[in-house]
């Protein structure tokens, strides 16, 4: 079975979306730290991650600001967790950010703006490697 | 003008052009945050309705995302609230033209109808939101506060929002009333993130968050608190914070002759 890592400081925002995986049959946890994240991806097999990048950094990482924590954690992520397929999924609108997350090979979504069932497929088709959706 | 002039006058407009480009930055800072702060519940919501309305989720699992919607549209409500009230008072405040109509209002009504707008969110964390109705007969016996309901109901539900949100997991929001010959003063107790003495010299003004607070919510609009202690002032009282560790408690002092 899959696991997707939702890391979400309003784990609310992506409820719906994790009913929807799980009836597709995906484990999906979720999380609202980076720290917290970063010691699950070390212990766990995760095959997607949806991270948002306003979040608390937590514990392990004081020194990051909440306003682009994501954005650390998807760098790091990509580093040492290469196998780890990312998806951003958040309501930030600037460009710059968005940019920078593309280039280090992460998937956007807006929240709010894809539906569920496309950010559903979207999230199933990295999982699963199929693209044919 | 001389050379000397010319220089000074130089390096004084290139001082007030960083300080607009700061001021710049700390405003576009301030409106991303807001739109963040807007958007993400309203996001929430179109999410929840589409899986309520997707077959594949489970029944069972659906009453969840009805709560959620509920949650949501809560924050929503408060949070734009916020924003008409703070332009109304700032206007109101900038040309002295504030002017009360206090009714008699029973606050302990008022404070439960707040507590219970505020169970779905502190459900999400485990939290309980409790009126210590016990005090409040004590005190009010059969009497009221004269008092803006809309207002004082925004000051509270302010401070009940941040309680909630910066709370610890399943820990106890405690909602009482204590009053003395001068003042009477609704206390709202609550265990969570630390507030530092630094910070509670700041924590009333506008667009202020501490550090801790951004931490552990990354988004906020830092006007809760500055609107409550304005509310507060128009009433002819103020908001007192008290902390010990991890306890705080914020208090909505009113006079006592609002007490009748």
């Amino acid at each position: 079975m899959h696991t997707i890592l939702f890391v979400d400081d309003e784990p609310v925002s992506t409820e719906a979306l994790r009913l929807l995986l799980e009836a597709k049959g995906f484990d999906c946890v979720s999380l609202t730290d980076m720290s917290a994240a970063m010691d699950f991806l070390r212990q766990w097999e995760v095959s997607v991650l949806v991270s948002d990048i306003m979040m608390p950094s937590g514990d392990a990482f004081p020194e990051i600001d909440s306003s682009e924590t994501g954005l650390h954690f998807m760098l790091m992520v990509r580093e040492q967790f290469p196998e780890v397929r990312v998806i951003c999924l958040s309501v930030i609108g600037d460009q710059t950010k968005i940019l920078k997350l593309k280039r280090q090979g992460a998937l956007y979504l807006r929240k709010g703006e894809t539906t569920l069932d496309t950010a559903a497929r979207l999230i199933e088709s990295k999982a699963t490697g199929n693209t044919n959706y | 003008m001389n050379e000397n002039e010319l220089t000074a006058l130089r390096d004084e407009n290139k001082k007030l052009k960083s300080e607009l480009a700061e001021v710049n930055a700390v405003t576009n800072q301030y409106l991303q945050n807001v739109a963040h702060q807007l958007t993400a519940p309203l996001g929430a919501i179109k999410w929840s309705i589409e899986g309520l309305r997707d077959e594949r989720v489970p029944l069972s699992r659906k009453n969840n995302l009805l709560r959620s919607i509920y949650s949501q549209a809560t924050i929503l409500v408060h949070l734009i609230k916020n924003f008409a009230l703070m332009s109304n008072l700032e206007a109101d405040y900038e040309l002295g033209q504030f002017r009360e109509k206090p009714e008699p209002i029973d606050v302990m009504k008022l404070a439960i109808n707040l507590a219970n707008d505020f169970q779905p969110q502190g459900l999400e964390a485990g939290l309980k939101v409790i009126v210590d109705s016990d005090s409040f007969h004590k005190i009010f016996a059969n009497q009221r506060l004269w008092i803006e309901k809309n207002l004082v109901a925004q000051a509270m539900s302010n401070i009940l929002e941040n309680a909630v949100k910066y709370a610890d997991l399943k820990s106890t929001i405690n909602v009482s009333v204590r009053a003395d010959s001068k003042i009477v003063g609704i206390m709202i107790d609550s265990k969570g993130i630390p507030i530092s003495d630094q910070e509670k010299a700041h924590i009333f003004e506008r667009r202020f968050r501490g550090t801790a607070a951004r931490q552990k919510v990354a988004a906020g609009t830092g006007i809760g608190l500055y609107l409550a202690s304005r509310v507060m002032q128009f009433h002819g009282g103020s908001v007192a914070v008290e902390t010990q560790g991890r306890l705080s408690r914020f208090i909505l002092i009113f006079p006592r002759d609002r007490l009748k």
